[in-house]
């Protein structure tokens, strides 16, 4: 059975006196802990579908299950709620609260569950842990590399235990080195972890260590690669 | 709901913000402080002077100004015989003939400025109830006392009202015998002189008015009174009727005082306005990635409140304690007396209500700009 299940999605918005729709009857499977990548010129509807995945956005039309709930028709609020348990999401800028420590940054997925102070320590610990920077947790992001700013972002959206990770040009802003350390975390979390992974990457190298890579194009999906 | 902590770290990310947020709101904050502190100083000094239980007779027509008044000499004692259950004291009726008169006065320094000058009898004590000599003894011919206000009307220092120093009105020298206080009324800021002397002065064979304490009387027999003695062509009202009318005088002042207040907390509030749509719009990015996190816009909201509420609140605490130190026991001169500016509960408790609402509804125009964009939108801006 999918995790994601995407059936015949459009999503339109108007700009004035134009309508315009970035995609338009887009139907996909993605399976518990499969590491997608979503590849495509600007403009194609990569983020649009990210963002509906992310549970960011709503569709116009058609069905979005994910994880055996159907999140098209969520309110705001409610998808709000959603993302809150279910959804981890990484930015290619990081968007890291710069006035908190690697540390807080990462605790503030668990401020929204009931958790004690001391269990919310050891999550928050384990993640760092996970991606390699328990001895950077009390710095600042404008302490940090890009590498290690991005890997504090990937713990927070880890920290919480969500069943799906969405990363919009995770290694975007990253130098090869660190994009390859990223990308290794990924596959780790995907693979180890049973994470589902729906990344979009201009970057072919980054999204050959996906398991699958999908093309599209001014809406629609034009081309599906299996990596081995 | 976010942290209290991230709300006061927010405060700190920007100290040029931080300080034009503070700086707006305690200009705001103090202002209105000073506007409610004047109307209540004049309103109180006002209401204090006149008493229930006093009545005046003025002239028929100078109802409106007793300096314009003018009354017949014999009308005192005509008062005093006629109507029943006035005050007294050892024999003698608590009914007190006044000369009311504006005019420059001259200090030892060489400081002159207009004066209110009262000329009066010894018994004007039994109607001016609330007047206590300080020091010094009650004028007589010669001599003048003056209301421990008096120097704060002329704009001199006190030690040159004090008993033994002289004034000059006109050519002629006067020697203050005593300084008095009449707690919270414009007689504070009045001159005391004895009546003859100021009859003289003025060329005056008539008296200003006539005030008349009560007993077991009510003012409608002061107003038989009058009716009856139509030949001294006189009108009755009470005295704190009086004060209440002069009240109304002054409305246009304090209506001035609101507007000027009113125009300046503006301009510092749109100041403010703007430095709060900088500040939340700098961060529009950080709410939509904390929306993304599962925050709640109500709970951002909320902090954005916090955040804001910490800065105002902090100016209203620097308003009132530069009110405290700058304006609470100031004396302010005004054409009929002096009053004082006191910081009481009303007056602080509208400081702190205005710095909370700047702090909330302030805070909501900005928050919501920075909000109500859609996510996705929100995510990508810079």
């Amino acid at each position: 059975m999918s995790f994601i299940s995407i059936r015949s999605v459009t999503k339109s918005f108007t700009k004035g006196k134009t309508t315009i729709t970035p995609l338009e009857d887009l139907s996909l499977d993605v399976t518990k802990g499969e590491f997608l990548a979503l590849m495509g010129p600007s403009g194609s509807g990569k983020t649009t579908l990210l963002n509906l995945v992310a549970g960011i956005d709503s569709p116009t039309h058609g069905e979005l299950t994910i994880d055996s709930r159907n999140i098209a028709g969520l309110s705001r609020a409610e998808l709000t709620r959603w993302r809150a348990k279910h959804v981890g999401y990484i930015f290619q800028l990081y968007h890291l609260v710069p006035i908190l420590s690697a540390y807080e940054n990462v605790e503030l997925p668990l401020l929204l569950g009931k958790f004690s102070k001391s269990e919310r320590k050891e999550k928050i610990m384990a993640a760092l842990d996970l991606v390699g920077l328990t001895d950077r947790a009390h710095h600042r992001p404008s302490e940090l590399s890009g590498g290690q700013e991005q890997r504090v972002a990937i713990a927070r959206a880890i920290v919480h235990d969500p069943g799906l990770l969405v990363a919009d040009e995770p290694t975007g802003d990253l130098d090869r080195e660190s994009a390859d350390s990223i990308l290794a975390l990924l596959n780790q979390l995907a693979g180890e972890h049973n994470k589902t992974i729906v990344m979009v990457t201009h970057d072919p190298k980054a999204a050959a260590s996906a398991h699958r890579t999908l093309h599209l194009e001014k809406g629609q999906l034009i081309e599906q690669n299996l990596q081995s | 709901m976010l942290p209290f902590t991230y709300a006061l770290r927010n405060l700190f990310r920007d100290p040029s913000r931080l300080a034009q947020t503070v700086g707006g709101s305690a200009l705001v904050v103090l202002l209105l402080i000073a506007a409610v502190a004047l109307n209540e100083g004049m309103d109180s000094v006002l209401s204090a002077s006149g008493s229930s239980k006093n009545v005046i007779l003025v002239g028929k027509g100078s109802e409106e100004s007793i300096e314009r008044s003018e009354v017949h000499l014999d009308a005192e004692s005509a008062a005093a015989t006629s109507i029943r259950g006035l005050d007294g004291r050892l024999g003698t009726t608590a009914v007190s003939g006044e000369i009311y008169y504006q005019a420059p006065l001259e200090t030892e320094s060489g400081h002159k400025d207009q004066a209110l000058l009262r000329g009066v009898l010894e018994k004007a004590l039994l109607v001016h109830t609330k007047v206590r000599l300080l020091e010094g003894y009650f004028p007589g011919p010669g001599e003048v006392m003056v209301g421990h206000l008096a120097h704060r009307k002329l704009g001199v220092d006190a030690d040159e009202l004090s008993p033994g120093m002289p004034v000059k009105f006109g050519d002629s020298r006067f020697i203050i015998s005593g300084v008095f206080a009449a707690p919270g009324t414009v007689l504070e800021s009045e001159i005391w002189f004895d009546r003859n002397d100021l009859a003289t002065l003025t060329q005056r064979d008539t008296l200003s008015a006539i005030i008349i304490r009560l007993d077991s009387a009510e003012l409608d027999d002061v107003q038989v009174f009058s009716l009856q003695r139509n030949d001294l062509e006189l009108a009755a009202m009470g005295e704190d009727v009086y004060y209440s009318k002069l009240g109304v005088f002054y409305q246009p002042i304090k209506i001035m005082t609101w507007v000027t207040a009113a125009l300046v907390s503006a301009g510092a509030l749109f100041g403010g306005l703007n430095t709060l749509y900088a500040a939340f719009a700098a961060r529009i990015q950080e709410m939509a990635t904390l929306q993304s996190i599962g925050y709640t816009r109500f709970a951002l909201l909320v902090s954005l409140i916090q955040e804001s509420l910490l800065a105002t609140l902090t100016g209203t605490l620097i308003a009132c304690l530069i009110a405290y130190f700058l304006l609470d026991g100031c004396t302010v001169p005004f054409s009929i007396g002096t009053f004082t500016l006191t910081l009481s509960p009303q007056v602080i408790f509208t400081g702190l209500i205005t710095g909370s609402l700047l702090g909330t509804i302030g805070t909501l125009p900005p928050a919501f700009r920075c909000l109500l964009p859609p996510l996705p939108k929100a995510l990508r801006s810079a």
